[in-house]
C-alpha cells in the first residue's frame, strides 16, 4: 500500500481520493473502455432501435437508468413460472377452505368446542359479550392484493385470499364491543385446525393483518422445497353490504365505556360515549377489501408503466424501511395513491416506471396530508363526513372512493413527515443529476441506525402502559382494543417534538413489527414487541443553544410553559431586561451540547410519561470516549482544537504585521490536521520540566535523555507563509532553497526580537513556540514549483514537465494549504465534520492501516460524507458519521468509480464526467487499488457496530471494532511502552504509562522542547527503507504496542544474483544453480537490533517465508 | 521449519559459503584486464554480524572495482573493493574499522546504490541534503596499496559490528544521537547561504556580461541571436505559449466556418448524434452487465 493523494486538478480542488494495493487481480471486475468499428458506430439505424433511442430520451432520465429499472425490475419481479406454482397452490387451497366442516351455533363466550391445540388469537379482553358464532364455509374465496394486480415484488411474495363469511354467522349489532372480531378470530381458529392437519401446508400459522392486533390473519405456506416461495395470507371479511357505513364514520361510538372498563364508572355517568374511529376503519377495512381490488385493478389494468412504478416505489419504500409493521406506509396505500394520481390527471397511463416513480415522490414531496387530506371519493352525497372531520379524529387523512374510509388511518403523523422527508431528499437527488442516483434512490439501504444522529430505546415497553395512564389515554385505549404501544406513540412522538423544538430536525419511531405465532400459541402481548425505537434526526444550529427561552414571565403562556418544563423552568432576567421563564441545560462543552437532547428527552418523559430514565436507552454519544483525551471526560477535543486555531491566527496577524522583512508576507496558510480540525488528539500546550531532559543552552533547545521514557510527543505544526513575487528572486532552484533559508533564519531573528518568540530555524523551515504549541512555519515561493517543472529541450523550447519534486512542492504549499482552509469552511458549516474525520481516521489507524493511507485522502472521505450524504443527510453526530464511513468505505466501488469530494462546489458537472473518464481510461495504468483489506474490515465492523448499537440493553464493549486482528501478520514486533511517547493515546488505555517530562502548572518555556521525536515512527522509517522491498509493516501511531509484518511473497521467489539486488539476501544453492533469497533469520534479528531499546520481542508467526 | 533445517545445513558447510556466479570465478583470474566484458574478479562473500550476540549473519559480497576499459571511474582502479550488502547498522568509520586489519585504508564511502555513470559529484551540504535514513548499502573501500584489496578478499568472517572496545549506536541511542545532531546551527546555515549566494551571484553576473557581449554580434556564419533583451523583445520560447498561438489560430478558423449550412452537414450531426447515443448505449450495456455480475441488483 503506498499513500496516495492524487490530485488530479491545478487547483488542489479535484481530489480524488484513491486507494492503492498490491493484493487484487488487475483485470477482473475492471470496466474496459468501449470500441465499437466505425460501420457499427454509423450503420443505418433501424426503425426499432430509433424508437427505443427516442423513448429513453423522453422517457427516462438516461440509458443507464433504463437499463438499471429494467434489471431492477427483473430482479424483484415475480417469474412465470413460479405464478404457476403458485396459482396451482392457491386452488388448492380454495378446495381444502370449501371442505372444512360446519359446526353448530354456540354463545360466543362458550368456547369449549374449540379443538384442543389451537388457541384462540385474540386478546379477548373483557371476555364477555354477547353474541353467538358457527362456523360456515365461507360463501366466496376471492384473492385481493399486489399479486392479483402484479405489482408484488421479491421477496416476500404474499397472497391475500378473502373468505366472505356467510350472513348467517353475523347477526345486527355484531359492530358494537369487538363482536365481529371475534367471531372473524373464531371463524380462523376453526379454519386453523382443520387446514394444519392437511398435508398440502409446510406451516400454519397466525399473524396480525398489517399488525392490527384485532384483525388476526392465517398465514399458510406450502409443504416441501416451495415453503418460501409464497406466504397465503387468509382474511375473513364481512359479507357486502353486513355493516351500516353511517355507523362507523369516525364520530361514533362502537366500543362502549360500559363493557370495555367493566361497570360504568360513577363519574362518566353523563358523559358521552367517546368515538373509536380506529375501531370502525378495522371493520370498513374489512368491508371495502374488494372495492379496492376492483379500483386498483381498473386503474392500473393494463398500463405496464403503472405496474413498475407501484413496484419501484415499493422498493423504495422498503430500502427505508417505511413499509412494514402497524401503521407503516404499505404498498397497498401506496397503490392507492398512484390510483389517485391517476384519477387526478397528474399521472398518465402511457408514463414510465421511472416516471410514476418521480410523479409520486414529488406529490408526497409537496403535499401535506396531515393538514390537507385527500379524497378518492369523487360524489357530492351531502350525507358524507367532510374531509376536515377525519383530520379530527386522525393524524393522516387519505379517504378512500367511499369517502367513509381512511387509508391512512394508522399512520402517524411522524411516520408520514418521514415519507415526506425522504421524498424530499430523493426528489432533490432526482433533480441534482447525480450520476449514481439509481444506486442511492433504490439500491442503498437507509436501516434507521444509520439514518437519524441520535437513537434511543424504550425498554420494557410495559411501562408504556403507565405513560397511558399518565397521560390520560382510555378513550384511546377503548379505541385501540387496549394496544398501549400504538396508543401511546402519538402523543409521545408529539411531546418530544415540542420538547426538542429548534434541535430537531425529524422525529421517527419505529413500528412494531409484525409477529407470526404458531396456532398452538397464545397471540403475543403488546410488550412481547420488545422495545420502541425513536430517530432523532437533528438540526446542527439548534444544537449549539443551551437555553429554551419561554414567554415573559408576565405572559398567560408563562404558566403553561412552566407546566410544559416542570421544575426546569426558572425566571431569569436577560440582558436586554426582559425577565422570562427559561430551561438551561449544563452543557459545557460541544460533546455535552449535542448531547443536550438526552436530557431534554429523559427529562420529558419522567415528567409527562411517567418513564424513568432507566427505561430510556439513549444511543447518542458512545463512540466520544476514543477520541476524547486522557483526562478530560467531558470534551471530544473540538474546544481543544479550536484553541489551537486561534493560537495560530495570532501568529499569522503576527507574520503580516512583520517589519523589516525585505519582501513582504503575500498569505499565511496553515497545512496541518490540527488546522482543518481533523487531528484525532489535538494538542495541549506543552510545559516541559527541565530536569527531564538534555539541555543544549547555545541553541536554546532541549534533548531527550538516553535514561529517561521518551519525552512527550510534541508536532509541530505547519504553516505555510507565501512571500510576494519579486524580480530579485533567482531564477534556479537551488539558488531559490538557499535564498528561502535566509529568509527562514531572518524570519526566527525578526519573531525573537519583535514578539519574543522561542524560534529555531533550519534551511527548510522554522520552528516557533507560541503559547505551547509548536508551529512549522515553510516560507514558498509562488513561482517556485514551476521553476521546478522546467525543461528545455535542444532546440531551446522550455516546456513545463510535471517532476517528482515539483508535485511534492505543489502539495505541500499548494494542495494542502487549498484543502486545510476548505476543511476548516466545512467544519464551521457541519459541527460534526470534525468529530467523524476523527474517529473515522482512529479506526483506520487503530487498525494498522494509517500508515497506507495519507491524512488528507481519509478527510477527504470524511467530507465527502458531508458534501455527498445523499441518500442521507448530513450528520450532526459522531456515530451516524461513522457508521457511513464505514458503509461507505466497505461498499463504495474503488475499483471503478473515483471518489470525487467537490469542495465548494468548484466542480462542473462536466469536469466531473472528464475526471471519471479519464479515471476510467487510465485505470488499468494505475496501480490495482481499493483497499481490499480496509473494505473487508469495515464490511466486518459496520454489522458488528451496528447490532451493538441497537441493542437495547446496552452496547456492550463499544471498542471492539476498534481493536485490530493481528493473527494476519506473519512477524509481530512487540515494543516497549517506556519508549511510545503517545502510549496513552491506546484505543484501551492503559492503566499506568510512564512519565513524559511534563509539568501541570505553566512553568518558564524559553527552550525549544523535543519536536517530532516519536521512536517507533523513526523504528518505522528504517524498516521500511532497509526491508520495504521485502516486507509491508503495519502500525498504529497512537499508542500501539505491536508492529504487524506481512512478507511480500514476490520478493521471496528466488531470483538470480544481480548487484542491484543484494539487500538482505543470501546466496544459496539450489538445484545446482545458484540463487538469491531472503535472509530470513539475519533479517528478524536485524528487526531487534535496529530497534534496540524499543523492541520487546519479535515473534515469526508463520512459516510463510520458507522458500 | 525448512528454512531453519536449510540454514543449518548452511552452517555445517561453514567454510564452503555459496558464492554468487563469477564470484567464484578462478578461471577469470588470467582473463586479466583488456577483457572487454565487465568481469567479476575474485570475490567473496564475508558473514558479517552486528555483534556476538546475534545468531545468523549477512554476507558482504565483495570484490575488486573494475569499469569497462576507457570507461572513467572517480575510483582509483585496483586499490579499489566493492562491498555489496552493508547491513544499515554499518557506518563508514565502522566498515574501515573491520576492513583495516587488511592494510591502510584511504577512504570508505557508503552508497545508496552502486554507482553506474561517474559525474561530477555536487558537494554536499548537511543542511540542504539531509542525511538519508539507512537501508542496505553499498561500499566503495579505497585502500592505500593493492595488497588491501588481495587481503580483504581472503577475509574470513564473521565480521562483528559492535564490540566492547568499539560499541555500534543502534536503536533508542542512536535516534537521540541523531536528534541532537540535528538540531540546527544557524550561524553556519547563515554562513553556507551566504557563500553561496556569492558564489551565485557573481555566476549570474558573468553570464549577463557574456550575453551582453554577444547581443546583436552574428556568429561565424553571419546570424544574429535575438533574445529578449533586444531592442525588439521576441515571445518568449516556451511550450505554452506556442500552445496560446495555435488555439488562436483554430479559434480564428472556427468563426470563419459555416455549420448546419449544408445538407450533408444537417444529416451528419445527426448521424453523429445517433453514434453518440449509441456509444453511450454501449457503455452503459457494459456498466449494467459488470452491475450484474456483482450482484447489484439485489435490493436487499
Amino acid at each position: 500500500m503506498e499513500p496516495a493523494l492524487d490530485s488530479t486538478g491545478k487547483e488542489g480542488k479535484k481530489k480524488s481520493s484513491k486507494k492503492r494495493t498490491a493484493a487484487g487481480s488487475p483485470v477482473e471486475g475492471f470496466l474496459q473502455p468501449v470500441k465499437l468499428s466505425r460501420a457499427e458506430l454509423y450503420k443505418e439505424p433501424t426503425n426499432e432501435e430509433l424508437n427505443h433511442l427516442r423513448e429513453t430520451e423522453s422517457l427516462f432520465h438516461s440509458s443507464l437508468l433504463r437499463l438499471q429499472v429494467e434489471e431492477l425490475l427483473k430482479e424483484v419481479r415475480l417469474s412465470e413460472k413460479k405464478k404457476e406454482r403458485i396459482d396451482a397452490f392457491l386452488w388448492e387451497v380454495k378446495q381444502r377452505i370449501m371442505q372444512v366442516p360446519s359446526t353448530p351455533e354456540t354463545e360466543l363466550t362458550d368456547q369449549a368446542w374449540l379443538p384442543a391445540g389451537v388457541r384462540v388469537p385474540l386478546h379477548q379482553v373483557p371476555y364477555t359479550v354477547k353474541g353467538c358464532f358457527r362456523f360456515l364455509p365461507p360463501a366466496q374465496v376471492t384473492v385481493v392484493g399486489s399479486y392479483l394486480l402484479g405489482t408484488c415484488i421479491r421477496p416476500d411474495i404474499n397472497v391475500d385470499v378473502a373468505l366472505t363469511m356467510p350472513r348467517e354467522i353475523l347477526q345486527d349489532k355484531d359492530g358494537l364491543n369487538q363482536r365481529y372480531f371475534r367471531k372473524r378470530a373464531l371463524y380462523l381458529v376453526h379454519l386453523a385446525h382443520h387446514l394444519a392437519q392437511e398435508s398440502l401446508f409446510g406451516s400454519v400459522q397466525f399473524s396480525y393483518t398489517n399488525g392490527c392486533h384485532l384483525k388476526p390473519s392465517l398465514l399458510l405456506r406450502p409443504h416441501g422445497k416451495d415453503e418460501y416461495l409464497v406466504t397465503v395470507r387468509l382474511h375473513p371479511c364481512p359479507p357486502p353490504d353486513f355493516f351500516r357505513p353511517c355507523r362507523l364514520l369516525p364520530s361514533k361510538n362502537n366500543v362502549r365505556s360500559a363493557w370495555y372498563r367493566g361497570q360504568s364508572s360513577p363519574g362518566d355517568g353523563g358523559s358521552p360515549e367517546p368515538p373509536t374511529p380506529h375501531y370502525n376503519t378495522w371493520i370498513l377495512q374489512d368491508v371495502a377489501l374488494e372495492s379496492h381490488v376492483h379500483l386498483l385493478s381498473t386503474t392500473l389494468g393494463s398500463a405496464v408503466g403503472l405496474k413498475d412504478g407501484v413496484a419501484l416505489l415499493k422498493v423504495w419504500l422498503r430500502q427505508r424501511e417505511l413499509d412494514k409493521g402497524l401503521g407503516g406506509f404499505s404498498g397497498f396505500l401506496i397503490s392507492m395513491l398512484v390510483a389517485f394520481l391517476v384519477s387526478t390527471r397528474k399521472i398518465h397511463t402511457t408514463m414510465s416506471g421511472y416516471q410514476v416513480l418521480r410523479s409520486v415522490l414529488q406529490f408526497l414531496a409537496t403535499t401535506d396530508l396531515t393538514v390537507n387530506g385527500i379524497s378518492l371519493c369523487h360524489s357530492s352525497d351531502a350525507s358524507l363526513p367532510a374531509v376536515a372531520d377525519f383530520h379530527q379524529a386522525f393524524p393522516v387523512v387519505f379517504l378512500d372512493s367511499s369517502g367513509r374510509l381512511n387509508l391512512c388511518a394508522d399512520v402517524t403523523a411522524s411516520t408520514y413527515h418521514q415519507v415526506q422527508h425522504e421524498a424530499r431528499l430523493s426528489m432533490a437527488l432526482l433533480e441534482s443529476k447525480a450520476d449514481d442516483g439509481f444506486q442511492l434512490l433504490l439500491m442503498t439501504p437507509k436501516p434507521m441506525i444509520r439514518t437519524f444522529d441520535h437513537i434511543l430505546h424504550l425498554r420494557p415497553l410495559s411501562r408504556l402502559q403507565a405513560a397511558c395512564h399518565r397521560l390520560k389515554l382510555w378513550p384511546e385505549l377503548q379505541d385501540h382494543g387496549g394496544d398501549y404501544v400504538s396508543a401511546a406513540l402519538g402523543p409521545l412522538t408529539t411531546l418530544l417534538e415540542q420538547g426538542l423544538g429548534s434541535r430537531l430536525h425529524l422525529l421517527a419511531h419505529s413500528r412494531p413489527p409484525v409477529s407470526e405465532w404458531d396456532i398452538s400459541q397464545d397471540p403475543p402481548k403488546h410488550r412481547d414487541a420488545g422495545t420502541l425505537t425513536l430517530g432523532l434526526l437533528l438540526r446542527p444550529e439548534g444544537l449549539t443553544s443551551v437555553l429554551e427561552l419561554g414567554p415573559e414571565a408576565d405572559q398567560p403562556e408563562a404558566a403553561e410553559f412552566r407546566q410544559f418544563w416542570g421544575s426546569r423552568s426558572e425566571l431569569r432576567r436577560f440582558q436586554d431586561g426582559a425577565i422570562r421563564e427559561a430551561v438551561v441545560w449544563e452543557a459545557a462543552s460541544m460533546a455535552q451540547k449535542r448531547l443536550i437532547p438526552h436530557q431534554v428527552v429523559t427529562h420529558l418523559l419522567a415528567l409527562h410519561a411517567d418513564i424513568p430514565d432507566t427505561c430510556v436507552h439513549y444511543v447518542g454519544g458512545l463512540l466520544d470516549s476514543l477520541i476524547q483525551g486522557l483526562k478530560e471526560t467531558s470534551s471530544t477535543g473540538e474546544e481543544a482544537l479550536a484553541a489551537v486555531v486561534r493560537c495560530y491566527d495570532d501568529l499569522s496577524r503576527l507574520l503580516w504585521g512583520l517589519e523589516e522583512l525585505p519582501l513582504t508576507v503575500s498569505a499565511v496558510q496553515g497545512a496541518h490536521p490540527v488546522l482543518r480540525y481533523t487531528e484525532v488528539f489535538p494538542p495541549a500546550p506543552i510545559r516541559p520540566a527541565y530536569s527531564f531532559y538534555e539541555r543544549m543552552q547555545d541553541r536554546a533547545s532541549l534533548l531527550p535523555r538516553p535514561d529517561k521514557p521518551c519525552p512527550a510527543y510534541v508536532e509541530p505544526m505547519t504553516v505555510v507563509c507565501h512571500l510576494e513575487g519579486s524580480g530579485q528572486w533567482p531564477q534556479d532552484a537551488e539558488a531559490i532553497r538557499r535564498v528561502r533559508a535566509a529568509f527562514q533564519l531572518r524570519l526566527a531573528e525578526l519573531l525573537t526580537q519583535q514578539h519574543g518568540l522561542q524560534c529555531r530555524a533550519t534551511a527548510t523551515h522554522t520552528d516557533v513556540l507560541k503559547d505551547g504549541f509548536v508551529f512549522r512555519i515553510r516560507v514558498a515561493y509562488q513561482r517556485e514549483p514551476q521553476i521546478l517543472k522546467e525543461m528545455r529541450s535542444p532546440e531551446g523550447m522550455v516546456s513545463l514537465r510535471d517532476t517528482p519534486a515539483s508535485l511534492r512542492l505543489e502539495r505541500d504549499t499548494r494542495h494542502l494549504p487549498l484543502l486545510t482552509s476548505a476543511l476548516h469552511g466545512l467544519q464551521q458549516q457541519h459541527p460534526a465534520f470534525s468529530g467523524v474525520a476523527r474517529l473515522a481516521k482512529r479506526w483506520v489507524r487503530a487498525q494498522l492501516l494509517g500508515e497506507g493511507l495519507t491524512d488528507e485522502s481519509l478527510d477527504l472521505v470524511t467530507a465527502a460524507l458531508f458534501l455527498h450524504p445523499e441518500p442521507f443527510t448530513p450528520p450532526s453526530s459522531l456515530q451516524v458519521g461513522f457508521l457511513r464511513f464505514l458503509f461507505l468505505v466497505s461498499t463504495f466501488d474503488w475499483k471503478n468509480t473515483p471518489l470525487i469530494v467537490n469542495l465548494n462546489n468548484e466542480l462542473t458537472v462536466e469536469e466531473q464526467v472528464e475526471m471519471r473518464s479519464g479515471f476510467l481510461a487510465t485505470r488499468t495504468q494505475l496501480p490495482v487499488m481499493i483497499l481490499q483489506q480496509l473494505m473487508v474490515l469495515a464490511a466486518e465492523a459496520l454489522p458488528v457496530l451496528e447490532k451493538q448499537l441497537m441493542d437495547p440493553r446496552g452496547p456492550g464493549d463499544i471498542r471492539t471494532v476498534f481493536r485490530p486482528p493481528l493473527d494476519m501478520y506473519d512477524v509481530l514486533i512487540r515494543l516497549s511502552p517506556r519508549h511510545i511517547p503517545r502510549h496513552r493515546q491506546a484505543v484501551d488505555s492503559p492503566a499506568a504509562s510512564f512519565c513524559r517530562g511534563l509539568l501541570r502548572e505553566p512553568g518558564p518555556s524559553s527552550l525549544m522542547p523535543v519536536l517530532g521525536f516519536d521512536p517507533p515512527q523513526l523504528y518505522l522509517a528504517q524498516l521500511k527503507e532497509a526491508f520495504g522491498d521485502l516486507a509491508l509493516f503495519f502500525y498504529d501511531q497512537h499508542g500501539g504496542e505491536v508492529i504487524g509484518v506481512l512478507w511480500k511473497p514476490t520478493s521471496f521467489q528466488p531470483q538470480p544474483f544481480k548487484a542491484s539486488n543484494t539487500k538482505g539476501r543470501m546466496v544459496v544453492s539450489k538445484g545446482g544453480e545458484l540463487v538469491m533469497v531472503p535472509n530470513v533469520e539475519a533479517i528478524l534479528e536485524d528487526f531487534a537490533i535496529l530497534g534496540e531499546g524499543l523492541v520487546q520481542a519479535v515473534e515469526a508467526r508463520s512459516e510463510r517465508w520458507t522458500v | 521449519m525448512v528454512a531453519r533445517r536449510r540454514k543449518r545445513a548452511a552452517r555445517d558447510s561453514e567454510e564452503r559459503i555459496p558464492s554468487p556466479p563469477g564470484y567464484s570465478g578462478e578461471g577469470l583470474r588470467d582473463a586479466g584486464p583488456g577483457v572487454a566484458r565487465l568481469r567479476w574478479e575474485v570475490s567473496r562473500a564475508i558473514p558479517i554480524k552486528f555483534s556476538e550476540k546475534q545468531q545468523a549473519s549477512h554476507y558482504l559480497y565483495v570484490r575488486e572495482h573494475r569499469v569497462r576499459e576507457g570507461a572513467k571511474s572517480s575510483w582509483p582502479q585496483k586499490r579499489t573493493l566493492f562491498v555489496l550488502n552493508v547491513p544499515p547498522y554499518c557506518t563508514e568509520e565502522c566498515l574501515a574499522r573491520l576492513l583495516s586489519v587488511c592494510g591502510p585504508i584511504r577512504s570508505v564511502e557508503l552508497q545508496e546504490r552502486p554507482e553506474l555513470a561517474e559525474g561530477p559529484k555536487e558537494p554536499k551540504s548537511k543542511f540542504f541534503q539531509p542525511k538519508p535514513v539507512p537501508g542496505f548499502q553499498v561500499a566503495y573501500v579505497v585502500f592505500q596499496k593493492p595488497g588491501g584489496v588481495v587481503a580483504a578478499l581472503a577475509l574470513q568472517g564473521p565480521l562483528l559490528i559492535s564490540t566492547e572496545t568499539h560499541p555500534a549506536k543502534s536503536g533508542v541511542h542512536k535516534w537521540i544521537g541523531d536528534y541532537a545532531e540535528a538540531v540546527p546551527d544557524p550561524e553556519a546555515l547563515r554562513a553556507e547561504v551566504d557563500s553561496f549566494m556569492q558564489a551565485y551571484d557573481q555566476k549570474v553576473a558573468e553570464e549577463e556580461a557574456k550575453a551582453e557581449e554577444e547581443e546583436g554580434v552574428p556568429d561565424e556564419e553571419g546570424w544574429v541571436k535575438v533574445t529578449r533583451r533586444g531592442r525588439r523583445p521576441v515571445l518568449p520560447r516556451t511550450e505554452a505559449a506556442s500552445l496560446r498561438v495555435l488555439e488562436r489560430e483554430k479559434r480564428k478558423r472556427a468563426r470563419k466556418e459555416l455549420l448546419n449550412f449544408y445538407a450533408w452537414q444537417h444529416r451528419e450531426t445527426k448521424m453523429e448524434h445517433l453514434a453518440q447515443l449509441r456509444k453511450k448505449f454501449e457503455e452503459d450495456k457494459q456498466r449494467i452487465e459488470l452491475m450484474r455480475a456483482q450482484r447489484k441488483f439485489r435490493p436487499y
